[in-house]
């Protein structure tokens, strides 16, 4: 007697759970998303930060001055450099400052000498006397990199400032 | 997805003579949902690899402004942490002979800083100067910092479960920090230690 055949049957997965904790994380990660800014997408080096102790403070994302000392990843130089995240007044500062190509004006961060970095402090507090400042430093450097952009801040009176830190165990 | 066609109806009473015509039975739909679960699935991993949890953290410091005048502290209140070019780390009170830490045990300068802060005859008198050589690398630096910071919340607590007897108020804390280059002469007292 000839076995009688068993019809395969097509199964369905539900997917509507999947589907919705999908949804949830994509949310989730849409919201929480931070973009690079300009300046840190077209810089050609990365800054390996101290880490410290994790605690709550952020770094303040208006009216800062962020003084960038970093390694070139292409030719190991230590360099200097300027951010400042407030528009309006980086065009007054970068506008007073003479030698740079227009090119360079509509940058938000500026490669600049030690020299120039004094004056670019001078004229941000003359901009605007609240703004904040942070040292942005690679944690390989040695402290008289460091030194010299604390003496310029000291000098332009701004004696109160923030080093940029990551969480330890981050 | 199929189901539930049936109830929506248009009312009213059925016809007596409809009565033997067939209802066609409404057929449920379902929409193949496969390409916004694609769409889905990219975006999310795209986000997923490109947000970075870990936003940098800042480390407030606030230091002395330019001086010409010096100004004289006593010895006995001064907690002074040397860094050598070298990297290796020295403290000492005073004019005492300076002391080495070991930098695998960067506590110690909790500890040190805790204990010579709450002692009685120099709670909110003790000045900590942390000298840095030229060359010490930054990243130490900044750990010495945060072993500093750490020791400053125990101060913080400890004073805050205190009264004050002048005030009959819990203690504040007044911190006295500074962080400068090392002098040639403090270079010539860590040299051989």
């Amino acid at each position: 007697m000839p076995k009688v055949k068993k019809k395969r049957v097509g199964f369905t997965i539900d997917m509507t759970p999947l589907v919705d904790i999908t949804f949830l994380l994509l949310t989730f990660f849409m919201f929480t998303a931070k973009f690079k800014s300009e300046a840190e997408s077209e810089q050609k080096f990365t800054i390996q930060r101290p880490r410290v102790t994790p605690d709550t403070t952020t770094i303040p994302q208006n009216d800062i001055g962020i003084i960038k000392i970093a390694i070139d990843s292409a030719t190991n130089d230590t360099n200097y450099y300027y951010e400042l995240a407030n528009e309006t007044d980086r065009q007054k500062v970068w506008g007073a400052v003479k030698g740079l190509t227009d090119q360079q004006r509509t940058q938000q961060q500026l490669k600049v000498t030690p020299e120039v970095l004094n004056e670019l402090v001078r004229d941000t507090r003359l901009v605007r006397p609240n703004t904040k400042f942070a040292i942005d430093a690679d944690k390989r450097l040695s402290f008289k990199w460091i030194n010299d952009a604390m003496n310029i801040l000291r000098k332009n009176q701004a004696t109160v400032f923030n080093f940029v830190t990551d969480k330890k165990g981050a | 997805m199929s189901g539930g066609g049936g109830a929506l109806t248009t009312g009213g009473k059925p016809k007596r003579g409809s009565s033997k015509r067939k209802t066609k039975k409404r057929v449920g739909f379902r929409i193949d949902m496969t390409p916004l679960v694609d769409i889905t699935f990219l975006l999310l991993t795209f986000f997923m690899f490109t947000t970075t949890m870990a936003a940098p953290q800042v480390m407030e410091m606030s230091i002395p402004p330019e001086i010409t005048e010096k100004v004289e502290v006593k010895e006995s209140e001064l907690l002074s942490f040397y860094v050598r070019d070298d990297g290796a780390l020295f403290y000492a009170m005073g004019n005492d002979t300076p002391e080495r830490i070991d930098l695998k045990n960067l506590k110690e300068v909790k500890d040190v800083s805790i204990r010579e802060n709450l002692k009685p005859e120099l709670e909110n008198k003790l000045i900590i100067a942390l000298k840095v050589a030229e060359q010490a690398p930054y990243g130490e630096v900044v750990d010495i910092l945060d072993q500093l910071n750490q020791a400053e919340g125990v101060i913080v607590d400890k004073l805050k479960n205190e009264i004050d007897p002048a005030t009959g108020k819990p203690k504040e804390r007044k911190r006295r920090f500074t962080i400068a280059p090392l002098l040639p002469e403090e270079i010539n007292l860590i040299k051989g230690l």
